[in-house]
């Protein structure tokens, strides 16, 4: 689709485990910042014909 | 493929008459070349009107879905493939069907003809391999085989995975086919370069939703794109809009889609969005070993948890 | 001067003069077919082209058209007041437009310019617009236009009608607006208007010779409108189709519209997009409930639209022009001429 795989991602948590929480929140966003802003499928405003 | 019209006449007038079913679901001759109407005979005499030749691509599970009654119909492998997956879906009873097997070699592209010469055609002639396009100054004969559309040239299933009656002998399968040369070009592509490609490939889509209408897994009430509350998507012309209903309609097909064809056959613009539910035919067979509609008793992998499961984060 | 010669050679020419005046559309061959495209500097329509797969009706009515804008950002004066979107109505001209899909304005007109309410967007389009015929000389085996109120040289709406006759062009000029838009092109050869009429009139008619497919309307008005609703051929009919608009978004005469808002974080607009009777959302209510709620009930409100309730209601005929995209375009080829004669000998049985 164009959208790069790092920018998805998924685990599985349970409640209990708070530290691997933390460690997978920051490890995504890290993932994501060094990815920068998406660009793609990311709509505007409809063009006026 | 031409001398099964026999058989699904005989067969046809058959139950209507022992009263095993009250329609038979078929098709008849259409109005313009390389078209047939899909069609039902309530009663023998209706059974007259029935054809069968290489414009039968339409998938007639389509017009199966939620219907109460006794129902005979004509089946392609394909076609029977989609049933298995309504009867697994509960979309249709097995009990309530009786399935007219029809051995498949293929249908054939009718754009693929139309672009292939100058002026309009006349008339399509067809025999058991060939056909013969006839048109204002033109005529040519072409072997089936050359023009078949793109899903029965790599079908490995053309004969019925489940029927009752058939109509003729099976026929060989094809072996050694190729099915994802498409798909593996696409997956070597960039992020970006991939954003791009599906962008040209949507392009010239007018969201009419021939593709999904003519799909047989498509049948809920609401379509998410027809949703307005809330909405899901804009119902306009915006690209994120367009390529968004193409992208979740395919994740809705993942594990069901048997590529028929039956989308790509009726868009008016020509577009080929099977690639997008062949991807997901192709992780399908190679995360879960699974092919769509093979076996009404075996449940489908994304309904299913197996330990095996290739994503490490749910083990 | 009634017809002007315009040679081949000076073709390109003039439409680059006419370029700078006018925003020009023509036919334009994509991948396998054709439709109307603006056309970029320099680029020629293609007039070998039998006609586009999509109708024209777009340009002057385009398919998601921006009406209004809004902001909700309130240290905006004009938060929260919807605003007329500015709109691009410069002089246009679409070139190489078929007859029939001409003579559809003339029937979409009927809906949106009467005299109790008038669109603002489609006229003000259609009144910036030139429209450039092209007389068909082949016609398609599923254009039925004769029998449908036009022909291959019908002139209705049209400003111009372009004749090829082998080396050069004749335009008719039907309008003041045709008049200048061959002004601005420079074209303005006189011909001997005796001899090219005869011709055109001896060409007219081989082209409607070879139109081979008509269909019958006689009797559509004279039946009683129920008579033709409950009519017992519905299922057969509405059996295969698949209800996937395609034939309405394709037709030049189908003027259906839906309005949306779309919101984009603190502002947004309203804009109109195409429906189509084929759709579960058309007229389905807000309390859930749809009057037209099965695919019989919707196949037959598309064919009782164009073939009855269009008929008593204007008294100028079917709502279309027989250009037969439709028929072509149709994935399960439910055929509108089938449909037609079914309802019309229906009518004429009950006579
Ligand atoms: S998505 Fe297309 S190919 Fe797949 S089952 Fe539906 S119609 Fe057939
Ligand atoms: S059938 Fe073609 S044009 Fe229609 S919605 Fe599907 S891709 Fe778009
Ligand atoms: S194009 Fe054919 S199948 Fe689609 S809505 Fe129209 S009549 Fe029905
Ligand atoms: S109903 Fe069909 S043939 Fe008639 S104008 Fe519309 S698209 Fe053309
Ligand atoms: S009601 Fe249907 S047939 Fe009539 S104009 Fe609207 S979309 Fe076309």
């Amino acid at each position: 689709m164009g959208i790069e795989p790092d920018r998805l991602q998924f685990s599985w948590v349970s409640s209990a485990e708070a530290t691997k929480f933390v460690q997978v929140v920051t490890e995504v966003t890290r993932a994501i910042k060094d990815l920068g802003p998406n660009k793609n499928l990311v709509k505007t405003m409809p063009k006026v014909a | 493929m031409l001398s099964y019209i026999d058989k699904i006449k005989e067969i046809s007038i058959r139950l209507l008459k022992e009263c095993r079913v009250e329609m038979v679901i078929g098709f008849r001759k259409g109005t313009v070349p390389m078209m047939n109407e899909p069609h039902f005979a309530k009663s023998p005499e209706d059974v007259e009107n029935f054809v069968w030749d290489s414009n039968c691509g339409i998938n007639l599970c389509n017009y199966l879905t939620n219907r109460g009654e006794k129902i005979g119909i004509l089946a392609k492998g394909c076609d029977s493939r989609n049933i298995v997956t309504h009867i697994i879906e509960n979309k249709i009873k097995r009990d309530q069907l009786v399935i007219i097997g029809v051995p498949c070699k293929g249908m054939i592209d009718k754009r693929k003809i139309s672009a292939m010469f100058e002026g309009e055609i006349g008339e399509v002639i067809e025999n058991e391999n060939n056909i013969t396009v006839k048109g204002d100054g033109f005529e040519k004969t072409l072997n089936k085989k050359d023009v078949l559309q793109q899903n029965c040239a790599i079908c490995i299933h053309r004969n019925p995975v489940i029927h009752d009656e058939l109509v003729g002998d099976l026929v060989e399968e094809q072996i050694d086919v190729d099915r994802y040369e498409d798909v593996r070009e696409i997956e070597a592509l960039a992020p970006q370069e991939k954003a791009t490609h599906f962008e040209k490939l949507l392009e010239p889509c007018i969201r009419c939703y021939a593709c999904r209408n003519a799909c047989p897994l498509c049948y809920c009430p609401t379509c998410f794109t027809d949703e307005s509350r809330p909405q899901w998507v804009g119902k306009g012309q915006d690209p994120t809009d367009v390529s968004t209903f193409h992208f979740l309609r395919a994740y809705h097909c993942a594990g069901r889609c048997t590529d028929c064809g039956a989308c790509e056959r009726s868009c008016p613009v020509g577009i080929n969005m099977r690639v997008f539910t062949k991807k997901l035919e192709k992780d399908c067979l190679e995360l879960f070993e699974w092919e769509a509609g093979l076996d009404p008793d075996v449940r489908p992998p994304l309904d299913t948890y197996r330990p095996g499961d290739p994503d490490e984060f749910i083990k | 001067m009634k017809i002007v010669q315009i040679n081949k050679e000076n073709w390109t020419d003039g439409l680059k003069k006419l370029s700078e005046i006018y925003r020009l559309f023509g036919p334009v061959k994509e991948d396998d077919f054709h439709n109307f495209l603006e056309l970029e500097q320099g680029q020629l329509p293609d007039l070998n082209c039998l006609n586009t797969r999509l109708s024209p009706k777009s340009i002057i009515y385009p398919q998601s058209e921006v009406m209004f804008e809004y902001t909700l950002d309130e240290n905006q004066k004009d938060h929260h007041i919807l605003k007329e979107v500015k709109k691009d109505y410069s002089p246009q001209a679409v070139i190489g437009i078929r007859p029939c899909d001409a003579r559809a304005f003339a029937l979409v007109r009927l809906n949106f310019d009467t005299p109790e309410h008038q669109d603002p967007y489609w006229l003000k389009a259609y009144e910036a617009t030139t429209l450039v015929g092209l007389a068909c000389e082949s016609p398609c085996s599923s254009c039925f236009c004769t029998t449908a109120g036009c022909g291959p040289y019908h002139e209705e709406e049209l400003d111009l009608l372009l004749i090829d006759s082998g080396d050069q062009y004749w335009a008719k000029i039907i309008t003041d607006k045709g008049k200048a838009f061959l002004k601005a092109a420079g074209w303005t050869q006189t011909v001997d208007e005796k001899t090219a009429l005869k011709e055109i009139k001896a060409k007219k008619q081989a082209a409607e010779d070879k139109i081979c497919s008509t269909v019958n309307t006689d009797k559509l008005r004279e039946i009683e409108t129920n008579e033709l609703y409950n009519a017992p051929f519905w299922e057969e009919v509405s059996f295969s189709c698949i209800n996937c608009g395609t034939c309405t978004y394709v037709c030049p005469t189908c003027w259906c519209f839906d309005i949306q808002d779309e919101n984009l974080g603190s502002s947004g607009c309203r804009m109109r997009n195409w429906d189509s009777c084929m759709y579960p959302l058309f007229t389905a209510h807000g309390s859930g409930h749809n009057p037209r709620d099965t695919k019989l009930h919707r196949v037959r409100q598309r064919f009782m639209h164009k073939l009855k309730y269009y008929v008593d209601k204007y008294d100028t005929g079917i709502q279309c022009v027989g250009c037969g995209r439709c028929v072509r375009l149709c994935p399960v080829n439910i055929d509108i001429r089938r449909v037609c004669e079914l309802m019309n000998s229906h009518a004429a049985a009950k006579d």
